[in-house]
């Protein structure tokens, strides 16, 4: 009996949530580390039932994914903590402008399903290295295509260890350098469990906790605040007018934030008003971001790579429509939390909110039940857990398959391509742990770097090597050291700035070449590259033309 | 026979424009199709609300412009005193006010509200904000010493007791570090946070939601998976009328 009465005293939610209600971060919070273990062990569980066995299930889940089940799976890898946590700290920042980033990563869904999807089923490949060496005939365009697929993949996650860190540092109460380790070492642990085929089979796991764990608190918040709350992904509009309109007082008792403070904001248009000038961004910042972000989504080795995962053709098309309804599910929802957000730190008394965390803050500060808070936490966790494992199989693929099996040991077992790819994850793991302590920007931002580069680099091979039999190696080749040169410059200057060292035109080129949009004109131009070098150099072989028209076009 | 080659080599040549099998000319002229659409839908609505758009001010500003000249002249009335601190406080709630913006604001507060307290309570109003100032949020006394403030704030301002204003103006004046007011920093930030891009667009309400916000946050992400699901449907119908088996 006395057992039980601790037990009920452990599970009581004041002690489960150790912070007082107006300390938004607070110490070790019990409820919310005991949610977040049971599905960590849940996705361990699922990882060792369906544990990689060989090489075609370490790189491509044995082909045995269905097409809604892989639709999943691309939503879940797709739903980062950038997703998850970024997009709404993004509108909370920069209003309207916010807005970019969920046109940028649905839109260019449509790039990628009309101009590739298929296509690259058909193709047959493992890795976006295997296409580009393959296509563009070449050994070193492979080995290029290998580094910057890796480059990518760690670019990508940076930003979700900062969100692992994030959140970790909430749950667990300690510094954020600790939580980033602690966080990067479980997720590791986890991916050299379980390889692709436990990958995908959790990432349909993951899918199911993130999206309900993100969407529960929506429909408790809008209920409490008086909204909409039956589909609170249309009912927050009026949230929306009221915080352009303002608030001026409570109409409702009880309508406070856990502060204490009232349910009101003075007007404020710039939230929703586009480009405002208080936000910081142009419209040129604007378009630019959506653009490259489009172009980036149909250039992402990882979600190039899902379609090798599939049976069929038609699987791989159909994957990327549940996929991206997937996907909607969540971005039609993230506005509101950036909404709600807004007018309930609208008092000076809340402090000035660490953007990437809006979410949970919102939860916390609109008094939600603290183990669904927990549970949104740990939905957070999830989300860049799903995605950082799906990288880190991408990075290694490239590294094992691409590299080291292709280029350096050809005679190498299957046992030991294995085994190189868990090393090249450890080391993965290691270099991105370190980039993600510097804090070099918001997640969302940082993740947007990552787009940028595979848009200026990987999206002109793929556009070009499937529907131009024209474009060849030296195409390819010249196309690439634009694109990624254009990538260099953008992102020396932005690392420069974040360090403190200045560089000539820094203002200028910060501007135009912006690290999370800089393939507004990279991509352009390495498309550009690619095609005038090709038409002046040595012809595409015929067994390529006719590989592509006998296997990908009929 | 070097011509019999050309020529076989040419009927492998495939291009987004000039396909050579039927496959991908269907699939051509659906994914331009679908393209326009997707481009018209992002960034044709988006230039077009950038053309139609002009700077609005809100009520504050035009209530701030009438009186900064006098403000600044140091010739303002009470009643513009406290027009000038009403929109003041317009900005200083604002969630997205940089904390350089902050200071100039509430600096300006600080020193107008203080002209607007006869001599005889001035040093009870002080008392009042030294009071405040010691105490941190959460501790004993802080809600009352904070409501007892803002109330007799409210009373110079011309303000409703339990107001909005009424309720962030102890928190400013607490804040405020001095008396020195920047007029042209302040100008530059009343502008930069109280003048926005607006159209008939962004004023329009559908669903309780500006329109625009509607149109971009809701609206295209349907489209998106609509033109994804219609394309899917489409080729598979191209296929089977091809008689292709993938």
């Amino acid at each position: 009996m006395k057992k039980l009465y601790i037990l009920l005293a452990l599970l009581s939610p004041t002690y489960l949530f150790a912070a007082a209600s107006n300390e938004l971060e607070g110490d070790f919070k019990l409820g919310p580390a005991i949610i977040l273990i049971v599905i960590l062990a849940l996705f361990i569980l699922v990882g060792f039932l369906f544990q990689a066995k060989d090489t075609n299930d370490f790189f491509a889940a044995g082909r045995k994914i269905s097409k809604v089940g892989s639709g999943m799976a691309i939503a879940s890898n797709w739903m980062s903590a950038a997703s998850f946590l970024g997009m709404a700290a993004l509108m909370y920042g920069t209003g309207y402008n916010g807005l970019a980033y969920v046109i940028g990563w649905t839109g260019g869904y449509v790039l990628l399903l009309i101009l590739m999807a298929g296509q690259i089923r058909k193709y047959g490949k493992y890795t976006a290295a295997d296409f580009i060496g393959d296509r563009f005939y070449s050994k070193s365009l492979r080995i290029t295509g290998a580094i910057v697929a890796i480059l990518i993949s760690i670019a990508y996650c940076v930003g979700q260890f900062g969100g692992i860190g994030l959140l970790f540092q909430w749950i667990l109460g300690i510094p954020y350098g600790w939580s980033v380790v602690i966080g990067g070492s479980v997720v590791l642990t986890y991916t050299l469990i379980s390889g692709m085929l436990g990958v995908t089979k959790n990432m349909q796991i993951q899918y199911v906790i993130i999206i309900i764990s993100f969407i529960i608190p929506l429909f408790l918040l809008t209920y409490k605040f008086d909204y909409f709350w039956l589909l609170p992904q249309i009912g927050y509009g009026s949230v929306v007018t009221d915080i352009v309109n303002g608030i001026p007082a409570p109409e409702i008792a009880g309508m406070v934030n856990s502060f204490g403070n009232d349910f009101a904001i003075t007007p404020s248009p710039e939230y929703a008003m586009p480009w405002d000038p208080s936000s910081g961004q142009s419209y040129f910042q604007f378009m630019a971001i959506a653009f490259s972000l489009m172009v980036g989504t149909a250039g992402l080795p990882h979600v190039i790579q899902r379609f090798y995962v599939v049976p069929k053709v038609s699987d791989a098309r159909w994957s990327v429509v549940w996929g991206l309804f997937f996907i909607c599910i969540l971005y039609w929802s993230a506005p509101v939390y950036s909404a709600l957000g807004t007018i309930l730190s609208a008092s000076p008394e809340v402090g000035k909110l660490s953007k990437d965390a809006i979410v949970v803050y919102t939860a916390q500060l609109g008094n939600i039940n603290p183990l669904i808070v927990g549970l949104l936490a740990a939905g957070g966790v999830s989300a860049a857990f799903s995605t950082v494992s799906g990288l880190l199989v991408a990075g290694a693929s490239a590294f094992s398959h691409d590299l080291y099996v292709k280029v350096i040991n050809p005679d190498c077992s299957p046992k030991k391509q294995l085994m190189m790819a868990r090393l090249a994850t450890i080391l993965m793991a290691i270099i991105v742990s370190l980039l993600a302590l510097l804090k070099l920007a918001l997640i969302g931002q940082l993740v947007a770097v990552a787009f940028s580069l595979a848009g200026c680099t990987i999206f002109p091979l793929f556009l070009l090597g499937i529907w131009w039999s024209g474009s060849n190696k030296q195409g390819a080749i010249w196309g690439l050291i634009v694109g990624g040169s254009i990538s260099l410059i953008a992102i020396t200057y932005f690392v420069s700035l974040k360090i403190g060292f200045s560089l000539p035109y820094e203002e200028f080129v910060n501007y135009w070449l912006g690290a999370w949009y800089f393939a507004w004109i990279g991509a352009p131009l390495a498309i550009f590259t690619n095609i005038i070098v090709s038409k002046f150099t040595e012809e595409t072989p015929i067994e390529i033309k006719k590989f592509l028209v006998e296997n990908v076009h009929s | 026979m070097e011509n019999q080659e050309t020529v076989n080599e040419k009927s492998y040549d495939i291009s987004f424009f000039k396909p050579t099998t039927e496959l991908a000319r269907s699939n051509r002229n659906l994914a331009i199709g679908l393209l326009l659409v997707w481009m018209i839908s992002i960034f044709g609505f988006h230039i077009w609300l950038r053309i139609i758009e002009t700077p609005t001010p809100e009520k504050a500003y035009t209530q701030y412009e009438m009186v900064w000249d006098n403000i600044k002249l140091g010739q303002a009335t009470v009643s513009e005193k406290q027009i000038y601190i009403k929109s003041a406080l317009s900005v200083l709630g604002k969630v997205t006010l940089d904390k350089e913006s902050r200071i100039f604001l509430n600096t300006s507060v600080n020193k107008i509200t203080e002209e607007l307290v006869p001599e005889n309570e001035k040093s009870d109003f002080k008392n009042k904000i030294a009071a405040f100032k010691l105490k941190k949020f959460g501790e004993d006394q802080y809600q009352e010493l904070k409501k007892d403030l803002g109330s007799s704030a409210a009373k110079y301002i011309g303000v409703e007791d339990y107001s909005l204003e009424a309720k962030l103006i102890p928190l400013e004046l607490v804040a405020a570090e001095s008396y020195n007011m920047d007029y042209d920093n302040i100008a530059l930030v009343m502008a930069k946070y109280l003048i926005h891009n607006q159209s008939y667009l962004t004023d329009f309400t559908f669903l309780g939601f500006p329109f625009h916000y509607f149109y971009t946050a809701v609206f295209l992400l349907v489209l998106f998976v609509g033109l994804c699901l219609y394309y899917c449907i489409a080729i598979q119908k191209i296929i089977n009328r091809l008689g292709i088996e993938e």
